[in-house]
């Protein structure tokens, strides 16, 4: 339990270290698209750290990036067909975001730190602890995004050939002021990060002179 | 006192030689804005105080952003935090640099946007980064062009009744930024015009005149860095000149390109901001003469009829690089000549890449000439334009420069009648420049771009 607070709040590989950035501020104007997201890299990073951590000593130490890379693209091109085969929107709207979670710094990172030095149980913890942390930023980045962007909030759209509901709730009534287009944009989404990250300092400095 | 204020003044003095010199322009907005549009009859008394409670409103806006985050995250007491002297400044450039017709709803937000993103968050003031004010404009622009276009744009009520067209820049970036006197000056009175600032823009920024007043005023009580502004505009300057003379151009074209738009008024006060900008002589230099190249490359190549404002933005970031240069360049002479040597390359290359690639942008992709006979000074030709639902085919015979015949030959046009009825051929012989036809403004406008493009071909 602790391992996974830890993931979420001081570890928290947006906030705090600042990788994975690229997905984040592509996938986010919607909030459908950062849950989905959050959750396929939460997929990968829990199974790539398990494997890794399985076969960590039969690995010599100069191929291990090679390997562990292998490793997870082939975890996440079985992410990317599952999406293909069952939800065929939400993989048309993720795009080449998708493939790319192969080379996500998060999953590489808690590969070479976390799950080559630790046992399987503490790795995984790890992982759904970093993994929570992603996909909690994606949807608070988004929430935002989504609710000023495009003054709409889409719980359920493209998966819902999974679920069979529609689930898209406008927010304020239509004036002048809002939406405002800027935040469904790229300059939006470097904003609502930016703003973040100012805030969870602010808080996190608080803490520590605590 | 701000942490990068090296003059032996106080802050205190030079925000009030910046008080002093912003006041002609704050009365001249109000006569623009105001008081000439009540006194034509294009408004009521509210109309006429509309500029200065539009400035008021951003300057008691910021004023409370600011005092309002001080109590709240710096645990100041309320009258502590009411006397921080300098937090309505940015709200006072705010009011002066947006459209006279920004919903008031939305200058409160550039208030909040300018006052607590880029400056408090940054760590209030002379710790920002970017400059508030623009940080401000910005982020309305981008955000809100279409509802400030909807609410009437940077025209105020007695220009949007007399002038047809939109700001001098917009105008002139609809012909990729070259055109004729007539087509860039002509609509807005005189060069005159644009130097005393009776043309449309921003509430504040039009007149040259008073920007350059209040730039020898500062300059002679050290209030602000003079080296930036002077370099900027010479920038500027002199690449349009090379661009208007490869396009020839009178030197009213440089002229032109720097009384209009926010230029003189974001070199003087928005460039020279004492905390933004770099305090070495040579990183100044450096700086004036990137920010002239932006703002050229912004104006010319770029979908944006404007490019003051991103520019200066832009240079803001590498403030500490130019500094860092203009540091080492004082004891060492080539590092002093290689980025000058660089700057001067990239304006002339510059200004002739960008006229080689306008000129190929220029022609007319729906114009065509068919026959071209020369006997003597006079020429006929026979040509073609795309009219409404045909293409319009014309003997125009000029001798010259005068238009001597111009005569349809064929047409398919549904609303052709509407032109001859009118006898528009006829009077575009007389002048060229006469109003379309309403009804078959499509087609009227066909023959007279035709006309136009057969008597540029003449030019040459």
């Amino acid at each position: 339990m602790k391992k996974i607070i830890n993931g979420i709040v001081f570890e928290n590989p947006i906030l705090v270290g600042m990788l994975g950035l690229c997905s984040t501020l592509a996938v986010t104007n919607k909030f459908e698209n950062a849950y989905v997201m959050g959750i396929c890299v939460l997929v990968v990073l829990v199974l790539s750290n398990f494997i890794i951590s399985i076969i960590k000593k039969l690995v010599p130490e100069n191929v291990r990036i090679p390997v562990y890379i292998l490793i997870i693209s082939t975890l996440v091109t079985i992410i990317e067909i599952l999406l293909q085969k069952y939800v065929k929107n939400i993989y048309n709207v993720l795009g080449i975001y998708l493939p790319l979670i192969v080379v996500n710094c998060i999953i590489l990172g808690r590969a070479l730190q976390v799950a080559s030095k630790e046992k399987v149980i503490p790795s995984v913890l790890d992982a759904i602890g970093v993994g929570l942390g992603y996909t909690f930023v994606l949807m608070i980045v988004s929430l935002f995004r989504e609710i000023l962007g495009s003054n709409t909030l889409t719980l359920m759209d493209n998966i819902s050939s999974l679920t069979g509901y529609k689930a898209i709730y406008k927010i304020f009534p239509s004036n002048d002021i809002l939406p405002i287009n800027l935040f469904s944009k790229e300059a939006g989404a470097f904003l609502t990060l930016g703003l973040l990250i100012a805030l969870a300092k602010y808080i996190g400095g608080k803490h520590e002179s605590n | 006192m701000g942490p990068y204020l090296k003059s032996e003044k106080d802050t205190s003095t030079i925000m009030r030689h910046l008080i002093v010199a912003l006041i002609p322009i704050v009365v001249f907005a109000y006569i623009k804005n105001g008081i000439i549009p009540f006194v034509k009859g294009y408004t009521n008394i509210f109309g006429m105080f509309y500029p200065l409670i539009f400035i008021f409103i951003c300057m008691a806006s910021t004023f409370f952003f600011e005092s309002l985050y001080r109590i709240i995250f710096q645990k100041k007491k309320i009258k502590e935090a009411l006397e921080n002297s300098y937090s309505f400044f940015p709200g006072l450039f705010l009011g002066l640099i947006l459209p006279i017709n920004t919903p008031i709803v939305l200058l409160i937000l550039a208030a909040f946007v300018s006052s607590i993103i880029a400056k408090m968050l940054f760590g209030g003031f002379g710790n920002n980064i970017f400059n508030p004010a623009l940080v401000g404009r910005l982020f309305i622009i981008s955000a809100y062009a279409i509802v400030i276009g909807k609410s009437g744009g940077y025209l105020n009520s007695y220009e949007i009744d007399t002038i047809s067209s939109g700001t001098p820049l917009t105008n002139a970036s609809l012909i990729n930024g070259i055109g004729t006197y007539n087509t860039l000056v002509k609509p807005y009175g005189s060069l005159m015009n644009f130097f005393i600032g009776t043309i449309p823009g921003c509430v504040g920024e039009t007149s040259a005149l008073l920007c350059l007043l209040a730039f020898v005023y500062l300059t002679y009580f050290k209030a602000i860095k003079w080296k930036i502004p002077i370099f900027y505009i010479l920038t500027v300057f002199s690449i349009t000149y090379v661009i208007g003379g490869m396009n020839n151009l009178g030197i009213w074209y440089p002229l032109f390109q720097i009384f209009s738009g926010g230029l003189m008024f974001g070199a003087v006060f928005m460039a020279t901001d004492p905390v933004t900008s770099p305090v070495t002589p040579i990183g100044q230099i450096l700086y004036g003469i990137f920010l002239g190249i932006l703002t050229v490359v912004f104006r010319f190549l770029t979908p944006f009829p404007e490019g003051v404002l991103t520019s200066i933005l832009t240079m803001n970031m590498f403030v500490m690089i130019l500094d860092k240069i203009g540091s080492i360049a004082r004891f060492n002479f080539k590092v002093t000549v290689v980025p000058f040597v660089i700057a001067w390359f990239l304006i002339f290359g510059l200004g002739i890449g960008i006229s080689l690639n306008l000129k190929n942008v220029k022609k007319d992709k729906n114009f065509s000439i068919l026959e071209k006979n020369v006997s003597g000074s006079k020429i006929s030709y026979v040509v073609t334009q795309k009219g409404y639902s045909s293409v319009i085919k014309a003997r125009i015979v000029i001798d010259n420069k005068k238009v001597y015949e111009f005569t349809v030959l064929e047409q398919n046009d549904s609303f052709y009648q509407k032109i001859m009825d009118e006898d528009y051929t006829n009077k575009l012989i007389l002048d060229s420049d006469i109003d379309t036809v309403t009804g078959a403004t499509v087609t009227s406008t066909a023959l007279k771009t035709m006309l136009k493009n057969t008597l540029e071909d003449y030019g040459e």
